[in-house]
């Protein structure tokens, strides 16, 4: 068992820790933390796979701005925190059976699977290898994901944005 | 690659996409500076304009040979033109009902709407004329981003902002489950350009890959059949219905649908059609009685929960669902003119659906109710009109004469010529058929039996009287000579370059 191997098991555990500690806390910050412990140690995972710059972009952007905009959020909306319990413990016990069983269908594909050759040179120039290819290849996806990012921020202001009559009040 | 480089690709075939972006930029530039109290119609009229420009262009580069741009980020081929066409066509059609929607809630983001759909519908766009995977599924998203949004818009209708939330969550857990599948198909090929993807998958055949590629397989169509709304992905489809506006549920039940099957052909069809398989041909043959499992539940499904639909909206979202499962049989069926069966059956379907939608808009309007009893007397009160609504019904149960019956006789025949011939899938398709009838019935009996009960006339605005005119037309002339559709697709040989 490599470093590597260890690595990756202590990262992916706090990764899936963080996303079930998520669905069961009952306070809305405690939630919030527990979810950087989930997107820090991706990028840990991202690290491992020779991806430095989106480990440095899940860093920034993940932990930083996207936990930031979570804490103003609830800090300018209001929220019960009463925790509800959802479900009938018969739904719940399908949903685990259904998990499972899914669990147990990916791992017996994975358990032997080979990939082949790994890829060599992943880590030199990284970023700018990166940025070769978003800006001559893909730079229609990349033009196409900006529209994408145009109509998320219109549909924010009209959801968000109270109108005129009850502003006035 | 330098700047050169990047000039030398044929720009110009991307000419449709380059109007909707523009027109959608310019009309959230003018919305801005546009006194707040004016009306927002004319916005309506000029994102019309742009569509119908769009359209001339893409007529402009039907007979063009296929253009590929930046190792087919973009491509331009007979599948690309075919299906952009559809899109086109339905985006105008809901444009001219959307202008004259009038609900009861003022609406405040009228604006908003227009520059939405035409976001909607350039993601539609970009997923037809897509040969990777990465710009399959951003265009997947900003079709399905500017859908949540326009469910939402509709913000103090308590019904519509529960549609949207369910909307946003299901759409969002298909798009991971679609992304899951995904990144098992780039990691055997280590490539997303779709035509890589299948040229390495037919080359190496290893027995330990076949479980975990048909699983990539299965997760990412069980993804994209949300967008499709087929049984058991189907749930969020009557809540939708209900609670969005009229405009916005004949874009998703037209367009959107459209765009699903769009994304399932270049995916699963272009992927897995060539990958080797232990028992069969190739591995779509082997995985088929899975997707036929799902039409058959889908034709079942939507038509039985159907019947019991006294809401409108909601009888027609079933409908659409059962209409999704006709599709699939054609999908299932794999015969060699797959492509012109899908083709036509959603070209016949855009007609019928959005044609009973404007009808429904206006008396719905009318009314402020969507029960089925608004529609009593109808014959009484606007006889034309009632008529209109026949045809559309009668096409959309596939009776003889209209085009509902040309499409649903193609993917019929298609199940029966390929080897082994799917027959319980065809009887399922004929059973489910003639239970559809009740229900489509029960609206006739509401026209044409039941006394009138409100004597108010019903206006029917121009734009509305256009649409319901052309969707006749559409219906009743490809019922009697499919072939003008045909004639459409004849330069293509039947979608032979679909993978070159």
């Amino acid at each position: 068992m490599s470093g590597q191997y260890i690595a990756f098991f202590v990262l992916a555990l706090i990764a899936l820790g963080g996303g079930i500690f998520m669905l069961n806390l009952n306070k809305v910050v405690h939630m919030v933390v527990a979810l950087v412990f989930t997107f820090v140690s991706i990028a840990g995972i991202y690290v491992l796979l020779s991806a430095e710059f989106v480990a440095a972009v899940q860093v920034l952007i993940y932990s930083g701005a996207i936990t930031i905009i979570m804490l103003f959020g609830i800090m300018l909306t209001r929220h019960q925190d009463d925790g509800q319990s959802t479900g009938s413990p018969l739904r719940k016990a399908f949903a685990l059976l259904g998990t499972v069983a899914f669990g147990a269908v990916m791992y017996i594909g994975i358990r032997t699977l080979d990939f082949g050759s790994e890829a060599v040179g992943l880590h030199d120039k990284n970023t700018e290898q990166i940025g070769i290819a978003i800006y001559s290849k893909y730079v229609i996806p990349f033009e196409l994901a900006s529209v994408l990012l145009l109509v998320a921020l219109i549909g924010a202001v009209i959801l968000a944005k109270k109108d005129d009559k009850e502003a006035g009040e | 690659m330098d700047f050169e480089t990047l000039l030398s690709y044929e720009w110009g075939v991307m000419m449709p996409e380059f109007i909707i972006l523009g027109v959608a930029v310019a009309l959230s530039l003018i919305d801005l500076f546009m006194p707040e109290n004016r009306s927002r119609r004319l916005l309506g009229l000029f994102a019309f304009v742009g569509v119908a420009v769009s359209f001339v262009s893409l007529l402009g580069l039907w007979t063009s040979d296929v253009t590929s741009i930046l190792g087919d980020t973009f491509r331009l081929d007979s599948f690309a033109k075919s299906f952009k066409a559809l899109l086109l066509i339905g985006s105008a059609l809901v444009l001219l009902l959307a202008l004259h929607y009038e609900p009861k809630e003022r609406i405040a983001y009228r604006g908003e709407f227009y520059y939405l759909f035409l976001t909607a519908l350039l993601g539609a766009m970009m997923m037809t004329s897509s040969g990777d995977l990465i710009t399959l599924f951003i265009g997947l998203e900003l079709l399905s981003l500017s859908s949540y949004i326009l469910v939402a818009i509709r913000k103090k209708h308590t019904l519509a902002n529960e549609a949207a939330l369910k909307y946003v969550i299901t759409g969002s857990i298909a798009t991971a489950i679609t992304l899951f599948g995904m990144s098992y198909i780039f990691g055997f090929t280590g490539s997303t350009n779709i035509k890589e993807i299948a040229g390495q998958l037919a080359s190496t055949y290893d027995e330990n890959h076949q479980y975990i590629l048909s699983l990539a397989f299965l997760l990412t169509f069980v993804g994209l059949s949300f967008k499709l709304a087929a049984a058991p992905f189907h749930m969020w489809a009557p809540d939708v219905y209900q609670g969005a506006t009229t405009p916005v549920v004949s874009f998703l039940s037209v367009v959107s649908k459209t765009a699903g099957f769009v994304i399932v052909l270049r995916v699963i069809v272009s992927v897995f059609a060539q990958t080797p398989s232990g028992s069969s041909a190739s591995m779509l043959m082997t995985l088929a009685p899975y997707i036929a499992f799902l039409a058959g539940a889908t034709m079942i499904i939507g038509n039985t929960i159907a019947l019991r639909q006294r809401n409108v909206k909601r009888m027609l979202a079933y409908s659409s669902v059962a209409h999704a499962g006709y599709v699939l049989v054609a999908l299932a069926s794999l015969s060699m003119f797959m492509f012109e069966a899908i083709w036509f059956y959603l070209l016949a379907y855009l007609f019928m659906t959005i044609g009973a939608f404007a009808i429904l808009q206006v008396v719905s309007q009318h009314h402020d109710d969507e029960d089925v009893s608004i529609f009593a007397g109808l014959y009484r009160r606007s006889p034309l009109m009632a008529i209109a609504m026949t045809i559309f019904l009668l096409s959309l149960a596939g009776i003889p004469g209209t085009a509902g019956f040309i499409g649903k006789m193609n993917i019929f025949l298609g199940a029966f010529v390929v080897e082994p011939a799917h027959y319980v899938l065809a009887s399922i398709m004929v059973v489910t058929t003639v239970v559809s009838y009740v229900y489509y019935f029960g609206i006739f009996v509401q026209m044409f039996f039941r006394p009138v009960e409100h004597t108010h006339r019903l206006e029917w605005p121009p734009g509305v009287i256009a649409v319901v005119v052309i969707c006749v037309i559409g219906t009743v002339l490809l019922g009697v000579f499919p072939n003008i559709a045909y004639d459409f697709l004849a330069p293509f040989e039947h979608f032979s370059d679909f993978l070159q």
